[in-house]
């Protein structure tokens, strides 16, 4: 497989995350903290990314997008640009959830699990059988496993690199797939009308 | 003036869509692809849009839809000169989404960047269908939209009064859903009013005692809800033709209030043409009133056909046409906006306070 150019991004939480792989494996990144305006800044960064690289988007070979689970707008933010990057491009766009992408490079048997809020938590083991499917779970049923990572634990697990760049390199190796969609994890919230429609009468 | 093709991109609600729009050197505008898939399938068990739902459906189809009006015009992206998106406003879930894929498309094309507003499209649709001159009046009535618009110019809108609640649309949603009657709820109606007597049940005329052009829909909602119920009162159910008669009264008072209302704005704005937009310009009563309003002031009535008076994208591409050629392209920092008045002048009608006009 020739060297992938792969530029990865994540808007999945309050940050715009990047990592720009180079074919020799050197990478450069930006973590930017914010709560709002990912939308703004995230094409800008990504363009500023390039040109500290010295490339510009024809460049590239590959797309990396952050899939969340995490802040559903947030989520979409970068998969609607990546989808728009590779479909401009003629490239693959890959997605890559967060918790692969923080489960990248550490030991074995792990469980990854992200708070989720409402006491559940996004949860995916890695060799940790009965327990690879990532789902939403209520913190007190997490299974043990020898590592975890991720926010739903106090004893965590430092992440071995940087999200972007966990997901720039697992784009790398990995062979495109369908074009990458927001891995929600939870369902929306939207319930049935209260108020039942009248019987008909002749 | 410079030959444009331009691609133009459509999220705001609950349609998502994508269209090719060329305008040659002088020539009337053309079509060359408009892509509209709906949503109302996913929405249909709850009553109304849901904008998670429609946020997640518009994030997996925009690229999609693009793609197949794309090969619908017979052209790369090589053949365009620009890129249009509705960037609000709208449900900002659906917005953020459409306005996303266009800054990725941009940025991977280098092509420009323009930020429509939606309303914008719908109010310079009857130039793309019929190069209507400025100025013109125009009634945007849709499920999300109720304003009078007289229009100058690409960039030159003037809100002459509107609904100070609900849009009519909902209304006919509404009055659907309480009458057992399948979403969209306009097409319905006005298939059970056909079988009614719209003089039996007395529903209010809200506004019309008042001078201006504005109008309330959410009070003649709640009136055709206490009708029902007095009408239901111990038959543990609702005739059919009790519904019939309702669907009729409450078309025609929507009727009678936005002919009226669309005389004393004609009365005052003297222009050639008035047009409408938006689905419930659809409705026949609504629409044979508004003509025959337009007949005895000896003004011309434009109806655009029904796919470009509904959400499409071809009025997205047609409108960022003709305010790129007066303003130019946004850049990459380009914000969706929830809340975008197309009249930043006139006292808003719908929200105040931090978060500013709706619309």
């Amino acid at each position: 497989m020739p060297p992938e150019t792969v530029l990865a991004f994540d808007t999945s939480a309050a940050h715009c995350a990047a990592a720009l792989l180079l074919p020799d494996g050197q990478v450069v990144q930006r973590l930017e903290p914010m709560e709002k305006g990912q939308a703004e800044r995230l094409m800008p960064l990504l363009e500023e990314l390039l040109a500290e690289a010295g490339l510009g988007w024809r460049d590239l070979t590959r797309i990396a997008v952050g899939t969340g689970p995490g802040n559903f707008t947030g989520v979409r933010i970068s998969v609607a640009a990546a989808r728009g990057l590779a479909l401009g491009l003629g490239i693959p766009a890959l997605g890559i959830t967060r918790l692969e992408a923080l489960a990248y490079g550490l030991p074995r048997p792990l469980l990854v699990a992200e708070d989720a809020r409402r006491g559940e938590a996004y949860a995916q083991g890695f060799d940790l059988q009965g327990f690879e499917t990532a789902c939403l779970s209520p913190i007190s049923d997490l299974p043990p496993a020898s590592h975890v990572t991720g926010s739903a634990f106090a004893d965590a697990l430092p992440p071995a690199l940087p999200l972007a760049e966990a997901m720039a390199r697992l784009a790398a190796d990995r062979a495109p797939g369908p074009r990458p969609a927001p891995f929600y994890l939870r369902s929306a919230d939207a319930a049935p009308p209260a108020d039942p429609p009248p019987v008909i009468l002749p | 003036m410079q030959s444009l093709t331009f691609l133009g991109i459509e999220s705001s609600c609950d349609d998502t869509a994508a269209a090719i729009v060329r305008q040659r050197d002088g020539a009337a505008p053309e079509i060359l692809a408009s892509v509209v898939e709906g949503q109302t399938s996913l929405h249909a068990a709850f009553g109304g849009v849901v904008p998670e739902i429609a946020a997640r459906a518009h994030a997996e189809r925009i690229d999609l839809c693009i793609e197949q009006a794309m090969t619908q015009a017979g052209i790369g992206f090589a053949g365009l000169d620009a890129i249009a998106v509705t960037a609000g406003p709208g449900l900002i879930g659906g917005v953020l989404s459409g306005v996303m894929c266009a800054k990725g498309l941009a940025a991977a094309t280098s092509l420009p960047l323009i930020g429509v507003n939606h309303l914008a499209g719908h109010a310079l649709t009857p130039r793309l269908t019929d190069q209507v001159a400025y100025p013109y009046v125009m009634l945007l009535v849709s499920g999300g939209h109720c304003q009078f618009l007289r229009v100058d110019g690409p960039e030159a809108f003037t809100r002459l009064g509107g609904s100070i609640d609900d849009a009519p649309g909902e209304a006919f949603d509404k009055v659907a859903k309480v009458l057992a009657l399948p979403q969209p709820g306009g097409p319905a109606v006005q298939a059970e009013a056909a079988k009614g007597d719209a003089k039996r049940i007395p529903l209010p005329r809200p506004l019309l005692d008042r001078p201006g052009y504005d109008l309330s829909f959410s009070g003649l909602k709640t009136a055709v809800l206490r009708a029902r119920d007095g009408l239901m009162a111990g038959l543990g159910g609702l005739r059919r033709q009790d519904r019939a008669d309702l669907c009729a009264a409450f078309q025609r008072a929507v009727a009678d209030v936005l002919t009226e209302k669309s005389r004393r704005a004609l009365t005052d704005h003297p222009v050639g043409t008035f047009a409408v937009a938006g689905g419930v310009a659809a409705n026949t009563e609504i629409r044979a009133r508004l003509q025959a309003l337009c007949d005895s002031l000896g003004i011309r009535f434009l109806a655009p056909p029904l796919a470009l008076c509904t959400d499409n994208a071809a009025m997205i591409a047609w409108a960022g046409i003709e305010q790129f050629r007066q303003r130019g392209a946004d850049d990459l920092t380009l914000s969706a906006r929830p809340r975008w008045p197309l009249d930043q002048t006139s006292p808003a009608l719908l929200g105040s306070g931090k978060k500013g006009a709706k619309a």
